[in-house]
């Protein structure tokens, strides 16, 4: 029953000018009229909505900090930013239970074994966040050392600049991710990309 | 002050437990190393406490740790290699990322150590903003180290108490820098700006706030029955073994060893400042927290000393004179060649440190931090090495852990608070 | 603090407050152990190996720009700056000491070596030094005799190379900048 879709996650390809999508049920506006566009484009059914809008809301991450971005990961389970809100506080151990992988930190030649041991370990569907310069590029650090960026090992969804990125930051990327996945758009390892 | 004297008459355990032949392996008895009761544990880089990436191999016995080997590199990320491409100015970007916990602290010892070859003379207001910002840094890091180090041991619920008092620690930091962490707010002769207005009212409501927050976290873990139960009598190291492992900081100052680098080899303006340094005698994870603890209220209290100063500071400059290296007041740019100049060689060529080495240490929240410098006369670094206190206590898991259980192993690794970005670096 | 008795002393420096030991390698033991039974060093706070291949040699003028974008790796001027003191070999292994004592005494020993030299361990002497050893051998290249355990620490096991020497390269990609050919 799958539909067509187009194999990118450029939202421009989606049929969506704006950058940004806002939740749906905030008010008419083009945003939410270039949702239902994508909507019947894509021809999402109800149930792959329902499941799409589920997903978005029980997210569970990873518990994968690896150097000065972790910190600000861990900020976000604090209080005042309180990832509690979007059903994500439970960080998972075991990347058997967890849906999200964000990877926090610079990513060691050493570690980038055990980092696509893990994601291997993820069950479908799972997306990847590169949190911080470090992950999304390889960051201050352009060296024989640090792999540059973990796209390299892992397809991933959203990249989130900064060195590291403020929790609102995250939170950010966190937001977009949830409206990518709500949109119908594809996990990045389902594109295809770098690395499957 | 003696401080070579025991501070307490009984041993805590009798001779040496450092392993032998390799002092950081803890190996299996070979009487039980050929039954089949061995199970080897890999804890992997990936692991829900939040120290980091740091990967042991465990023996056990049933439950009891019989054989222990970490091995680390999980986040080497070649800090030093890179730091000699970059001029020493662009060099100070590197060195919070070190400790990333404790950042500020790897900022001052990597400047200071410039200065030293320098020979350049810091300004007052400059030297006392170094010290606040330093013993705020250290209260952060103890406040993340209590929080995750309760959260492995099933007190969750510290987790967002101390990471409230670490939100107000980052607003000011934010206040006065910008940034929340990795502030890079530390240059080569002072701070990178003045002080903004606006910050003693802040720092002087985080300084009457705090101390009552500490109570509160005493009131969750210090008498508390289950805390006490897990914490101690376990993961023992005695006076001489901390020594001769090469320990420093709190793990040092739990094991009976009066050693405080603020007061014994002070730096910035340490002696001019009362503060308590807490030492207890029992060597075990119980201690090492109350060690932490206290040293959160000691800290509390240098940042209002240190308050006092600064404000009677205010209209002071806050880096050094010398245009050899500081950059020039923007307004001078306008009307005078030679800063003009001065200002082109430092930004492009960077400043030409004199030819030598030095080592430098600070009390960073985990012990002795270090840093190494070689300078060739030119305008980058010829070395850079930085002693991070994370990787002696990590060497001293294989002494500490010894006839523990698995569960006391994650809170005797958490009572060590390694930090494994300086440890890799 | 008096050194002379000392075994295997070479020679004595003193610069910016720091006092460093020269010492003979072959002798090194023997010398910790006095430094640390006799003058009271009973911690030993670091190891650092330093490689100055390539020390003193005058570097290039100017900022090179290239059509291909920045090299990261080339250096930057030196001017006409005096040249440094030549060294006597390439590798310099220096232990940081420490008493715990009124007045905080420190005192850098340092050994010269050339390029697989051995230096013996001091393990023995410190059990701290184990894993600062480790990372001598695995960055810089330094040969430990006598080390119980003598694997790479921070690399991978297989790696080839020492990381921090300067003939090994920088590594890392080079930068592309958008707009240029």
């Amino acid at each position: 029953m799958a539909v067509d879709r187009p194999k990118s996650h450029r939202l421009a390809e989606h049929g969506l000018q704006s950058e940004r999508l806002l939740w749906p049920g905030k008010g008419p506006s083009e945003f939410e009229q270039e949702l239902g566009d994508i909507e019947s484009q894509l021809g999402l059914t109800t149930l792959e909505k329902a499941i799409a809008w589920s997903q978005t809301r029980s997210m569970w991450p990873d518990t994968f900090g690896l150097a000065c971005c972790a910190i600000e990961m861990m900020s976000i389970v604090s209080s005042r930013y309180d990832i509690a809100r979007f059903g994500m506080e439970a960080f998972r151990s075991s990347p058997r239970q967890a849906d999200l992988l964000i990877i926090s930190g610079r990513v060691a030649q050493k570690m980038a074994a055990p980092i696509k041991q893990i994601y291997d370990q993820m069950l479908e569907p799972k997306w990847v966040i590169a949190m911080g310069a470090c992950a999304s590029s390889g960051g201050m650090f352009n060296n024989y050392a640090v792999v540059q960026s973990v796209d390299k090992i892992i397809p991933v969804d959203i990249y989130v600049p900064g060195c590291p990125p403020r929790p609102e930051a995250l939170m950010e990327g966190i937001i977009r991710l949830h409206e990518r996945v709500q949109a119908g758009v594809p996990s990045a390892y389902e594109v295809g990309g770098v690395a499957k | 002050m003696a401080v070579t004297q025991e501070s307490r008459a009984d041993p805590i355990y009798d001779g040496t437990r450092i392993p032998s032949p390799i002092p950081t392996v803890l190996e299996v008895d070979p009487a039980i190393r050929d039954t089949d009761d061995i199970l080897t544990v890999n804890f992997g880089p990936n692991h829900p406490s939040t120290h980091g990436v740091l990967r042991l191999i465990v023996d056990l016995d049933g439950e009891v740790v019989v054989g222990l080997h970490a091995k680390v590199g999980y986040v080497h990320t070649g800090f030093e290699k890179n730091m000699e491409q970059k001029s020493w100015w662009k060099a100070i970007t590197y060195a919070p990322r070190i400790d990333y916990l404790a950042y500020q602290n790897n900022e001052l010892v990597f400047v200071l150590a410039i200065e030293k070859l320098l020979g350049l003379e810091v300004p007052a207001k400059a030297t006392w903003m170094r010290m606040l910002l330093s013993e705020l840094n250290r209260i952060h890091s103890h406040l993340v180290w209590l929080a995750t180090g309760a959260l492995e041991l099933g007190a969750i619920s510290m987790f967002w108490y101390a990471f409230r008092e670490r939100e107000m620690i980052l607003d000011l930091s934010e206040l006065v820098t910008g940034y929340r962490m990795h502030t890079r707010y530390f240059q080569t002769g002072g701070l990178a700006e003045d002080i903004p207005p606006g910050f003693y009212p802040e720092c002087r409501k985080f300084v009457e706030w705090m101390p009552k927050a500490i109570v509160d976290y005493d009131a969750l873990l210090r008498k508390n029955e289950i805390w006490e139960d897990r914490t101690r009598g376990l993961g023992l190291l005695n006076r001489a073994d901390a020594i001769a492992l090469g320990q420093s900081g709190p793990v040092l100052r739990a094991s009976g060893v009066d050693w405080d680098l603020r007061r014994d080899d002070p730096y910035l303006f340490y002696d001019r400042v009362n503060f308590r340094v807490p030492v207890l005698p029992h060597g075990d994870t119980y201690d090492r927290y109350r060690v932490r603890i206290e040293e959160m209220r000691a800290s509390v209290e240098i940042v209002e000393q240190c308050l006092d100063r600064l404000e009677r500071l205010e209209g002071e400059p806050w880096i050094a004179d010398d245009r050899k290296v500081v950059l020039p007041p923007r307004e001078e740019l306008h009307t005078s060649m030679e800063s003009l100049i001065h200002h082109f060689k430092i930004v492009t060529e960077g400043y030409s440190v004199p030819e030598g080495e030095v080592y430098v240490a600070v009390e960073s929240a985990r012990g002795e931090l270090g840093c190494y410098i070689v300078s060739d006369g030119g305008p980058r670094p010829w070395r850079v090495k930085f002693r991070a206190p994370s990787f002696a206590a990590l060497a001293a898991t294989a002494t500490t852990v010894q006839g523990a259980y698995i569960a006391d192993l994650i809170a005797i690794v958490g009572s060590l608070d390694t930090l494994m970005g300086e440890v890799d670096r | 603090m008096a050194f002379e008795g000392l075994p295997g002393l070479v020679e004595t420096r003193e610069a910016f407050g720091e006092t460093t030991l020269v010492v003979d390698p072959a002798r090194l033991v023997e010398a910790c152990m006095s430094l640390r039974d006799e003058h009271g060093f009973e911690m030993l706070i670091d190891i650092a190996a330093t490689d100055y291949l390539g020390w003193g040699a005058p570097g290039v003028s100017g900022y090179i720009g290239t059509a291909t974008g920045r090299n990261l790796n080339r250096p930057m001027t030196q001017g006409l700056q005096a040249l440094p003191a030549p060294k006597p070999k390439r590798f310099s292994l220096n232990y940081h000491l420490l008493a715990i004592q009124q007045g905080a005494p420190r005192v850098r020993v340092q050994v010269w070596l050339d390029d697989g030299e051995a230096v013996p361990s001091v393990v023995s002497v410190w059990p701290g030094a184990d894993w600062f050893e480790r990372e001598a051998w695995d960055m810089m290249g330094v040969p430990v005799e006598g080390h119980p355990h003598p694997e790479r620490l921070l690399m991978d096991e297989d790696w080839e190379g020492h990381p921090l020497r300067k003939d090994y390269p920088l590594g890392g990609e080079p930068v592309r900048f958008s707009g240029e050919e």
